[in-house]
């Protein structure tokens, strides 16, 4: 298998960045995310990125279309975007947001319709794993079954050991995308399959969509919610929280319907016209938000919507974080 | 840590108070996945008064959850620091909340830890910096209360006040504007800030408003930037200072900066010591004197 | 490939002032039909740049769709102040729509209340246009005024005129030209009592009236399988993609809006 050592990194990401926009993982003063190598530069640290790679997938604002509003109203003068989407590579995504990108695309690629804009984005994206020597204090991405040496969606997975990374295709767009980088790469010397990282969270989410399943009118909601904000920061950082709106810019004779990060933790999100909200308080929301991703989702498309990337432990500021919830979850009885 | 007197008293006091009938619910805090973590709690039954802690991150502010229940009629009992009192006397001025509903339990605060710093360095409490908003606290004791749970503390002297304001009122223009457009496009249009802060009480808020749509659901610099200017100028002399909005921000915008630059005008403008004080003391753009400064004119 | 979120311009061929707060729009495009939906689904109306919702299709004709639209909201008000000749964009058709063909060789009860009767009136034409094929068809409708009663033409002149079909209508307060039933619906219906045996009821209308009206069918021995439903929720997409509609792992924008009240027992009851 090739092998990529810990000095030949730059002109491997070079080799990437010959064949599309590339985007590593960068340490800014505020946190991590995601950028474009050279305007800034790879720096790795365990775990995954404070902000989600689904962004380069699903923008948090993306314009769908144009119109002009004419003597007898609105017409379209222009749809976006356009159907090619420029090609991207993202670099070092962590098993746990491989596995989200795969939420994803049940929702934006299965489930009946496609979603155009976010099909031409993922067509045109290679995505290259790093698997995980070493979890963060926050990852529980085993509580779902994730292997942390390994990222199955992946295009390349890269598994850091001594020295360097063994390199492996898994995806003929992989063997696409090493090939460019061949002159960089070397053989696999002999070397021990490594051990899987200590995780530092007991948690488990075993048995939990069925237990849930049953527990809609569970008295654990009736506390859970008190103490949550109402605010994004869970939806938002969460890489399998994909809810959005559309909504019209009006600029006088035109504008533009676009579509924009929703959350579902916001009254307005089902708030209908007239007044009526099916979920009215922080109460039915909070439920519906832990209920979509450890149970409605298992149910409709047979993932969960969480992949223990640990976002909301480390940013909920007041700790209603999912692996706190499977862990009530797990503690209570299911009588009612 | 947790097993402090304090901690102690908290827990003893809620029981008599939930058992007595006083009270029928009493907001605190309590231990969280991680160490350095003490979220809100809401205690019911004085057999669950053992949650309760008082420690080194008790970050959060439980008077902004009156919010939720600001109509009803349920007695609270609320354990506040010397920000968290504030609050309570803000919410008090605007009507929020009547002071009958609410049975203070007051903790002189003597400044809490950096949940952050605790999270990176792994450092244990006493090694860790205080939190940023502690280091230029002037008033650690709550200034409304019904009873103390420990004794006063004195005031210490602020860490270079105002610091971040100065820095920033020693840029130019330019600078400055760069500076915040920097910052602002990485705003990720949460709202925790606003759901996070006492000042921010009104039952509808305008971002909210779908039409008219005075701030676009698009999240782009512009967008992002009207926001934080608008919400701090509307918090402007009924802000605390807590810091809470900087504490929840995920993306770590400096928007206590804001804060900060538009107290320290209100004090140079009109004598303003501070919002929540006392009952009395109005924010100055909450009313009008003749002899207010008339920079409009 | 064509991206799903962009409508179709249409414009507003006619519109009938069915009541004080409801008009019905007939849209058509240069096509002609914007698309040919199944009794009871639904369509994405907009009219940019006030916004876009998502609305029961009432009726169709050869070469056009029908919207009964009541002025609830912002949409609806500007929709309101639309006139002839003007531009709204259609997508579509979303949603299940009524079951026509398990409905076939049924005696059907219609139970509709204020603008509810929209969504039915897609299914008793529908059931008119095939009529050997349903059985009786009884029509039992109430709005709080004569006034506010929709689609008079029919409930007074068409539909009682149709073969073995029956039509009731109350209101909650008559008016000086009155001469029919007042009182609510769930009353008249218990009143008519008409018995489950071979029958499928079909309700639509305001939440305290479903809730009244579900009691009266239980009580009077409806099965679960043989009463149905539609739901209204706030949506962005029709496409099961945006979120907001759903009730627990169903989205009413893909799965519903029609429902049996079985499968809704089995959800959620978050509408």
């Amino acid at each position: 298998m090739p092998w990529l050592k810990d000095e030949a990194m730059p002109a491997f990401l070079a080799a990437l960045q010959s064949q599309g926009r590339l985007w590593v993982p960068v340490e800014e003063e505020w946190g991590s995310c995601l950028a474009v190598w050279e305007e800034k530069s790879l720096r790795l640290t365990p775990g995954p990125t404070l902000l989600a790679a689904k962004g380069l997938f699903l923008p948090q604002t993306e314009k769908l279309f144009h119109y002009r509003v004419e003597a007898e109203g609105a017409v379209i003068s222009e749809s976006e975007p356009p159907a090619a989407a420029a090609r991207q590579i993202v670099f070092g995504l962590r098993p746990c947001d491989v596995a989200a990108v795969a939420v994803m695309d049940k929702v934006f690629l299965d489930g009946g319709y496609v979603d155009c804009a976010y099909r031409a984005r993922r067509e045109a994206s290679a995505l290259v794993a790093l698997a995980c020597r070493e979890a963060a204090p926050t990852c529980f991405c085993r509580a779902f079954g994730l292997d942390p040496l390994a990222a199955p969606g992946a295009d390349v997975l890269l598994l850091p050991l001594e020295g360097g990374y063994l390199v492996r295709a898994q995806t003929a767009k992989g063997e696409e995308l090493l090939a460019q980088a061949q002159g960089v790469l070397a053989q696999e010397p002999a070397l021990d399959w490594p051990a899987p990282p200590a995780f530092l969270l007991e948690v488990t989410a075993a048995g939990v969509p069925a237990k849930l399943a049953a527990m809609f009118d569970h008295p654990l909601w009736d506390n859970l919610y008190q103490k949550c904000l109402g605010c994004g920061i869970c939806t938002y950082l969460c890489p399998t929280c994909y809810c959005f709106d559309v909504q019209s810019a009006d600029r006088g004779t035109e504008g533009y319907r676009y579509r924009c990060w929703d959350s579902c933790m916001f009254p307005e999100y089902t708030l209908m016209a007239g007044g009526h909200n099916p979920r009215p308080t922080k109460k039915e929301r909070v439920r519906n938000r832990f209920l979509h991703k450890l149970c409605y989702l298992p149910e409709r498309f047979g993932v969960f919507g969480c992949v223990g990337c640990g976002r909301c432990l480390l940013k909920c500021p007041v700790n209603l974080d999912i692996a706190a919830v499977l862990k009530k979850v797990q503690e209570v009885g299911t009588h009612v | 840590m947790p097993e402090n007197e304090v901690t102690l008293r908290m827990r003893r006091r809620a029981k008599e108070l939930l058992a007595g009938g006083e009270v029928q619910q009493v907001i605190g805090w309590e231990k969280g996945t991680f160490w350095y973590q003490s979220p809100p709690v809401f205690i019911r039954q004085p057999e669950e008064a053992d949650r309760l802690v008082w420690d080194d991150f008790c970050l959060a502010n439980p008077a902004i959850y009156l919010l939720d229940d600001r109509y009803g009629q349920e007695r609270v009992g609320l354990f506040v620091k010397g920000c968290d009192a504030r609050a309570v006397v803000r919410l008090i001025q605007d009507r929020q909340l009547v002071r009958e509903r609410v049975y203070l339990l007051g903790i002189p605060c003597p400044g809490l830890k950096d949940p952050e710093a605790a999270r990176t360095t792994g450092r244990e409490s006493a090694q860790l910096p205080p939190a940023r908003r502690c280091q230029h606290c002037l008033y650690p004791n709550p200034v409304l209360y019904d009873e103390l749970l420990a004794q006063t503390v004195a005031p210490r002297p602020p860490l270079a006040p105002r610091a971040a304001v100065k820095a920033l009122e020693a840029k130019g223009v330019e600078e400055r504007f760069r500076y915040w457009r920097e910052h602002f496009r990485r705003c990720l249009r949460c709202f925790a800030c606003r759901n996070v802060c006492p000042a921010c009480n009104c039952t509808a808020c305008l971002f909210d408003l779908a039409r008219p749509t005075w701030l676009a659901k698009e999240v782009d610099p512009a967008n992002n930037w009207f926001y934080g200017l608008v919400r701090a100028l509307h918090v402007a002399g009924r802000c605390i200072e807590c810091g809470e909005c900087e504490r929840v921000c995920p993306v770590g915008l400096p928007l206590m900066a804001l804060n900060e630059k538009l107290a320290k005008d209100l004090e140079e403008l009109f004598g303003f010591k501070g919002a929540g004080l006392d009952l009395e003391g109005l924010p100055p753009l909450s009313f009008w004197q003749p002899d207010d400064p008339d920079h409009f004119a | 490939m064509s991206n799903p979120y962009v409508p179709v311009i249409a414009r507003i061929e006619r519109i009938i002032e069915e009541t004080p707060d409801v008009k019905t729009f007939h849209l058509v495009t240069a096509a002609g039909k914007p698309f040919a939906p199944r009794p009871g689904q639904l369509a994405m109306l907009s009219l940019l740049p006030v916004g876009e919702g998502m609305f029961s299709v009432s009726g169709q004709g050869e070469a056009h769709l029908e919207f009964a639209i009541k002025k609830v909201g912002q949409l609806t008000t500007a929709l309101h102040e639309a006139e002839v000749g003007q531009a709204v964009g259609i997508r579509g058709p979303y949603g299940n729509g009524f079951p026509v063909e398990e409905l076939q060789g049924k005696d059907l009860v219609f139970i509709g209340g204020g603008i509810g009767l929209a969504p039915l009136r897609s299914l008793i034409n529908y059931c008119l246009a095939h009529r050997p094929d349903y059985g009786e068809l009884l029509i039992i409708y109430g709005a709080r005024t004569p006034a506010d009663l929709v689609f008079k033409e029919e409930l007074f002149r068409h539909w009682p005129q149709a073969p073995g079909t029956a039509v009731h209508v109350t209101v909650d307060a008559g008016d000086a030209g009155w001469q029919g039933p007042v009182g609510l619906v769930p009353a008249l219906l218990e009143q008519l009592n008409p018995r489950p045996q071979g029958k499928v009821a079909i309700t639509c209308g305001p939440p305290v009236m479903i809730k009244f009206v579900l009691q009266a069918l239980e009580r009077m021995g409806y099965r679960d399988d043989q009463v149905i439903t539609t739901l209204e929720r706030r949506m962005k997409c029709g496409l099961g993609k945006c979120g907001r509609c759903n009730l627990g792992s169903k989205y009413v924008c893909l799965d519903g809006p029609v429902f049996t009240l079985g499968q809704l027992k089995a959800l959620p009851a978050e509408y």
